[in-house]
C-alpha cells in the first residue's frame, strides 16, 4: 500500500489522520510503534522524527510528521470533488486558516492543559492538579464563549463547510473534555452544542473511535 | 485600499504579520490598538474579534485574524515569482512548511510564550511576579525541543531545506522576546540554532518591524 501511518491507536494525533484518511477515503496501512517499548526513542526513529512523536507517514518514500501537516498534505493531495477539506479560493481558504489557527492558541493549550491535569497526571499525589486544572478550565470557559459566537454565525470553525479545523479538534476535545467529565462545557453553549454534535456523529469519525485506526 | 493591519507596534504578532508584508513587499498601514488599555476587549473590537486579541488585517473589506492565518493568506495573495519560496505551492514543498510550522505552533511557541510570559508579560502587565517553577515547566520542556532543532539544523541551512519560508519566518518575533527575557543562551549554546537565529534575524525585513511594526 502507498501510505503508511505510522502511531499508536491511542494517540488522539493518530486518531486525526486517520480520520483524516477515511473522510477522503484514502487507503492506509496502519504501523504500530512500540511507544511502551521506547521504539520512538531509538536513533533509527529519530533520523526521520528528531521530535520523537507520532504518527508519521511514509507514503512511497515521503516522510512527513505532525499530524496537522500531514493531515493537510492529504487534504491537498487527494481532494475530490465532494470532499473538500480545506476550501479552495483564497478567502475560503483563508477563514479556514483563521479557524485552524485558533485552534493552536485558544483551544489546544487549556484543553492539553486540562487533559494532562485530570487524565494524565492525577496519580502522581506530590502534583496539585486542581489549581491548574481549575485554571484550564476557566481559559476554556472564556474561549469557548467566543467560539459560541463564531458558530453562531457559520455552520462550522473554518466556514461554511465541514473541514480540517473540525477534524484538529475532534480528538482532544473528546479526550479532554469528555474523559475528564467537562462534556457541559461543550453542551452548555447552544452553537458550540449544535456544532459538536454535528462533527462528533460524522461518519469518517465514529468509524476510527469504533474501529480503531 | 491599503491593507490594514489593526494591532500594537510592541506585539509580537503584529510584527509577524509586518514582517510578512515586508517581505511581499506588500504596503500596509498599522491601525494603532492599545491593549494596555484594554482596546481590544472593547464591544466594537470584539465584533471583528471575538477573542480580544491582536491583530486582525482588513483587506478591503475581508477580515482576518490570527497572525498565522494572516500570514498565509498574504504569502498565497501577494507572491510573486521571487517571493512564492516563502509559501510553496507543490504538494510536498507546501507540506514540510505546514510540518515545520506545526512544530512551531506546538513543539516551539507554548513553552516559549510560557517562559516569556513569566519573565516579561506578568512583571510587565499584569503586575505578577514570576513564576520560578512554572518558569523552569517550560525550559524543561523547550531544551529538548531546541535539541531537535539543533539536529534538522545541522545538515540544513532552513528549517525546511535550503530555502527561508514562513515556517521559519514564525519562530522570529518570540526568538526575539526570549532574548529579551535574558533567555538567549538557549539558542546560543546549540550551534546550529544558534547559526539559523543569527541568519533569520539578520533579514531586512525584520530589522524593519521589529522595534516598531
Amino acid at each position: 500500500m502507498a501510505l503508511k501511518l505510522c502511531g499508536s491507536p491511542i494517540s488522539t494525533r493518530t486518531r486525526t489522520v486517520a480520520a483524516t484518511c477515511k473522510e477522503l477515503n484514502v487507503p492506509y496501512e496502519f504501523v504500530n510503534v512500540d511507544l511502551a517499548g521506547g521504539e520512538h526513542k531509538t536513533a533509527e526513529f529519530t533520523a526521520a522524527h528528531p521530535f520523537s512523536q507520532i504518527p508519521y507517514i511514509d507514503e512511497d518514500g515521503f516522510k512527513l510528521f505532525e499530524s496537522r501537516a500531514i493531515s493537510r498534505y492529504l487534504a491537498k493531495k487527494y481532494a475530490g470533488d465532494n470532499t473538500k477539506l480545506i476550501p479552495t479560493g483564497p478567502k475560503e481558504e483563508a477563514l479556514f486558516e483563521q479557524g485552524v489557527s485558533i485552534e493552536s492558541s485558544n483551544f489546544y493549550p487549556s484543553a492539553i492543559g486540562y487533559a494532562s491535569e485530570k487524565v494524565f497526571k492525577p496519580y502522581n499525589v506530590q502534583y496539585d492538579s486542581q489549581t491548574r486544572a481549575a485554571d484550564c478550565l476557566a481559559t476554556l470557559n472564556v474561549k469557548l464563549d467566543a467560539y459560541d459566537v463564531l458558530l453562531g454565525k457559520q455552520k462550522y470553525i473554518g466556514g461554511n463547510e465541514y473541514t480540517l479545523a473540525d477534524i484538529f479538534r475532534l480528538a482532544y476535545g473528546a479526550l479532554a473534555l469528555i474523559q475528564g467529565g467537562q462534556v457541559a462545557l461543550f453542551e452548555s453553549r447552544p452553537s458550540v452544542a449544535r456544532w459538536w454534535k454535528d462533527i462528533s456523529n460524522r461518519k469518517a469519525w465514529l468509524e476510527v473511535i469504533e474501529k480503531g485506526v | 485600499m491599503v491593507l490594514k493591519v489593526y494591532g500594537n507596534p510592541a506585539s509580537p504578532c503584529t510584527r509577524t504579520v509586518t514582517m510578512v508584508c515586508k517581505e511581499l513587499n506588500l504596503p500596509y498601514e498599522v491601525v494603532v490598538i492599545d491593549f494596555t488599555k484594554g482596546e481590544h476587549k472593547l464591544p466594537e473590537y470584539i465584533k471583528k474579534q471575538p477573542f480580544g486579541q491582536i491583530p486582525y488585517i482588513d483587506d478591503d473589506g475581508f477580515v482576518l485574524y490570527e497572525s498565522r492565518a494572516i500570514a498565509r493568506y498574504l504569502a498565497s495573495k501577494y507572491a510573486n515569482a521571487d517571493t512564492a519560496i516563502l509559501y510553496p505551492s507543490d504538494f510536498q514543498g507546501r507540506a514540510l512548511v505546514e510540518q515545520a510550522a506545526s512544530i512551531e505552533a506546538f513543539n516551539f511557541y507554548p513553552s516559549v510564550y510560557g517562559a516569556v510570559s513569566e519573565r516579561i508579560f506578568k512583571p510587565a502587565f499584569r503586575g505578577q511576579p514570576t513564576d520560578e517553577t512554572r518558569l523552569q515547566e517550560h525550559l524543561s520542556a523547550l531544551n529538548p525541543k531546541l535539541d531537535a532543532y539543533d539536529k534538522i539544523l545541522d545538515t540544513q541551512k532552513y528549517l525546511t531545506g535550503d530555502n527561508f519560508t514562513l515556517a521559519d519566518l514564525f519562530h522570529i518575533a518570540y526568538s526575539a522576546l526570549l532574548e529579551q527575557a535574558g533567555l538567549g543562551s538557549l539558542f546560543e549554546s546549540r550551534p546550529n540554532v544558534a547559526r539559523w537565529w543569527k541568519d533569520i534575524a539578520a533579514r531586512e525585513s525584520w530589522l524593519a518591524v521589529k522595534d516598531a511594526a
